[in-house]
């Protein structure tokens, strides 16, 4: 397995570092042939990659202790899910999943460039091919994942307790997909720049790609809050870790990019703009890489020093200097003729937009660095932590929303009276209505009242823009509500997708208004059969109870939860405690409801009195965030979806496409 | 595209209050990140600020009561690496004990394993913590088997 393994990824290295060889000389010579060899070793690069990633899943599955990284990161009492997930539990892992992910989307890349794009796909491919040989140098110098291990223990160390958990089997896939997808638009624009083909085709080509790096962001940092609220048991669900931060900021930036292209494409304007937001997004994705493996940035995820930061701030600013030279170089070409003509028009709300979501990035990029600079600076380390976090963003956040409300209806260009008191007078109306009535039953607070107010302005706005193009359809194809709904959605997928995401980020954004003003914390030590209140509810804790496996014991607390003297139902939050690994792990027993989670920790045992020490949660709202996570995740489905119009240009190309050759074919039977 | 200078204004704008939240955020929720050494020497000009400090778990110096969720524990600081001979006549190496009440004890204390430690230092050598954070859930190195 070593062997094979070593060997796969040797082989990559240097198909990689062929593909890009091919490309450059097939470019010089105009050589097709050249360039299919380079698109094919990339293919035979994907292969290698593949069959060194499932080497190590087969030595995982096998527990073959023979390899370090089995012996650990696994063990054979390791459930086999775990031993699967256990790819990207360590570190070499992790990155041999990474390189997997950007090989797959090179393969695909090239795939779709065979006949399309021609003019720039070499250059595409050299870019993309260029990040693979530096990751697969990394496993091949620096953090190799078929080291062996000798001796050969009879046993693996295990994987960490806190991975052992679904959401950790699918919040690492999730975010990596995004991390790595962004590598195929940063490419496209890097190859627009070299060849100077600066129109906005490379947005158009990618632009299914940048979409589908968003889902995928989206999805990975919302698990990875739905993961920290599971696992780690003080009841939140995001600490503002710089972990956590290296996979948020790329998200800000992408989602500040999707719009601007929107003002490309329609305008011609913010050329510049949007290269360098994928540029940035790009490095981003890096830079997260190198804070979390590093160790420059001390994180509560604090990381072994792995020799690996280094290789990565250099690769980084590599990356960073030549693209920003790339860019200056075609600055002069980048003029756009057109230009803002008002504030109130959508094309300035886009640009608000663009300057708050990468301001809040820039405050998480400082909040996070800033450790490292005043040590460098002042020769003190300070830092900065939640409460730094939510200072900044709260404010930006509420601007965000204002916006988010505002561009998509706004007119183009200029706006006029009556554009502006059609499409907001309802809105504003309800917003204004609902901020009054919080405060009539009772909620304070500056903060939460503009919240609730702008979440339901937002929420009037996209409701409005329904309501209008169902009634359009019925006036226009007689259709009644339900089906106009439908097909208004079907036949404009980008535009109503869009809206479907923004209710999505209305949701989540109520939800954390709610969490983290309405948090309510109880901490109760019971004796069995005595009981506590937590809200409405009353918790009757009923005995511990306990048992073993082979891989863990496992020590819950029976509580009934009760409201108005109503039994609902029997929870168990738990010590377990991993054998292998000698640890102990909580698990939060929730239960959910639309209203509010209570959210109960087992926090200490008295063994000697069976006297438990609960520390209970009662969260507000704070499953709106899973559900708008979702919802952000349908929306971005629904924009993807390839719409009647946009499947007959395809068809129609490849009518084109047909009519070409049977006319070749004809030239050439003729010609014999 | 050229802009108009009122847009650029209004950019600039946009840019110096986030600018501002910036300043005014470090400003006012800043603290001193140190290692057990540096906090132990700063004590006088560092009594009663809020504070987080780093340092290892001394073995045979934990204290947990579970029913009223206290923990107490020393954290030293941790050898240095690659200093495998430590310098002999240096002052004797520097203890901090930390008293942590309300939250409950994270699962990956114990003995030997590094912590970061938020709160004020409220006496000599002695920290009272907010919350007490252990290193490394994910990413997790093992240690080599040795």
């Amino acid at each position: 397995m070593t062997l094979i393994g070593q060997l796969a990824l040797a082989l990559g290295l240097l198909l990689a570092v062929y593909s890009i060889g091919a490309n450059i000389y097939g470019l010089r010579r105009r050589s097709g042939e050249v360039l299919a060899s380079a698109r094919h070793a990339l293919w035979a690069m994907t292969a290698m990659v593949a069959l060194a990633a499932c080497g190590l899943w087969t030595g995982l599955l096998r527990s073959d202790f023979s390899l370090e990284y089995v012996a650990s990161y696994s063990s054979t009492t390791l459930p086999t899910v775990y031993k699967i997930t256990a790819l990207w539990g360590g570190q070499q892992g992790s990155l041999l999943f990474w390189t997997l992910l950007l090989s797959i989307f090179s393969a695909i890349v090239a795939f779709q460039t065979r006949e399309r794009n021609s003019e720039i796909a070499p250059y595409v491919l050299i870019v993309m091919a260029a990040v693979a040989v530096f990751f697969l140098a990394m496993l091949n110098f620096v953090t190799r994942p078929f080291d062996a291990m000798i001796p050969v223990p009879a046993q693996g160390t295990d994987l960490n307790p806190l991975l052992q958990n679904y959401w950790m089997a699918i919040h690492p896939p999730s975010l990596y997909t995004g991390y790595v997808s962004t590598t195929v638009p940063f490419a496209f624009a890097t190859a627009a720049l070299m060849t100077g083909r600066l129109d906005d085709g490379w947005i158009r080509s990618t632009r299914r790609w940048a979409l589908f790096s968003w889902f995928f962001l989206t999805l990975g940092n919302m698990f990875g809050a739905r993961w920290a609220y599971e696992v780690l048991g003080w009841g939140g669900y995001w600490a503002w870790d710089p972990v956590e931060n290296a996979a948020f900021m790329p998200w800000l930036v992408m989602t500040a990019y999707l719009h601007s292209v929107m003002v490309q494409e329609r305008k011609d304007m913010l050329k510049v703009w949007n290269l360098a937001l994928i540029g940035l997004a790009f490095a981003l994705t890096l830079f997260g890489t190198f804070i979390t493996r590093s160790g420059v940035i001390s994180s509560v995820h604090s990381f072994t020093q792995s020799g690996l930061g280094p290789y990565f701030l250099t690769f980084l600013l590599v990356v960073v200097v030549a693209y920003t030279g790339l860019l200056l170089s075609r600055i002069k070409d980048l003029r756009s003729p057109a230009e803002l003509e008002s504030y109130l028009s959508r094309e300035a709300a886009f640009l608000f937009n663009n300057l708050v979501l990468v301001g809040i990035a820039f405050a998480v990029f400082w909040g996070t660095v800033f450790p490292v600079i005043s040590e460098a600076v002042r020769g003190v380390k300070i830092t900065v932590g939640p409460p730094f976090f939510n200072k900044v963003n709260g404010p930006l956040a509420l601007a965000l929303i204002f916006l988010m409300g505002v561009g998509p209806l706004i007119a183009w260009r200029r706006a006029t009276r009556k554009n502006l008191v059609q499409s907001f007078t309802a809105p504003a109306v309800v917003g204004i209505v609902t901020g009054l009535l919080a405060y009539a039953f009772g909620i304070r607070g500056w903060y939460v009242l503009t919240g609730f107010s702008l979440a339901a302005f937002v929420l009037g706005t996209i409701v409005v823009e329904f309501e209008r193009g169902v009634l359009a359809r019925g006036r226009m194809v007689h259709e009644r509500p339900p089906r106009a709904l439908v097909n208004l959605v079907a036949k404009n997928n980008r535009r109503y997708g869009g809206y479907i995401v923004h209710l999505g980020v209305v949701l989540a954004f109520v939800a954390i208004i709610g969490s983290s003003f309405f948090k309510t914390e109880v901490k109760q030590s019971v004796k069995p059969g005595q009981s506590f209140a937590v809200g409405p509810y009353r918790l009757v804790y009923l005995g511990l109870a306990s048992f073993e496996t082979a891989h863990l014991e496992n020590l819950s607390a029976r509580v009934n939860v009760t409201r108005d003297g109503r039994s609902l139902e029997v929870i168990e939050p738990a010590k377990l405690f991993f054998k292998r690994q000698q640890q102990p792990a909580t698990r939060v027993a929730i239960r959910s409801t639309l209203a509010a989670d209570l959210y109960v920790v087992l926090a200490g045992v008295d063994d000697k009195t069976g006297m438990a020490t609960f520390d209970v949660f009662l969260t507000p709202l704070v499953s709106w965030l899973w559900l708008g996570g979702l919802t952000m995740a349908l929306g971005t489905v629904v924009t993807m979806w390839p719409n009647a119009h946009e499947r007959e240009v395809i068809a129609a190309a490849a009518r084109r496409r047909m009519g070409e050759l049977e006319r070749q074919l004809a030239a050439e039977v003729r010609g014999t | 595209m050229r802009i108009k200078p009122r847009f650029l204004f209004g950019g600039a704008l946009i840019v110096a209050a986030i600018a501002y939240l910036i300043v005014i955020g470090i400003r006012s929720t800043s603290e001193y990140y140190l290692t057990v050494d540096e906090a132990a020497a700063r004590q006088t000009e560092l009594m009663g600020q809020s504070i987080r400090v780093a340092g290892r778990v001394k073995a045979g110096t934990i204290e947990w009561d579970p029913t009223k969720l206290k923990l107490s524990f020393t954290i030293v600081p941790p050898p240095q690496d690659g200093a495998a001979v430590q310098p002999v006549s240096m002052r004797p190496a520097q203890e901090i004990r930390v008293v942590c009440t309300g939250e409950p004890k994270p699962d990956m204390f114990a003995a030997g394993r590094d912590v970061i430690v938020e709160g004020h230092l409220t006496a000599h050598n002695f920290v009272t913590a907010d919350q007490v954070m252990t290193s490394c859930p994910s990413k997790y190195q093992a240690k080599k088997a040795g």
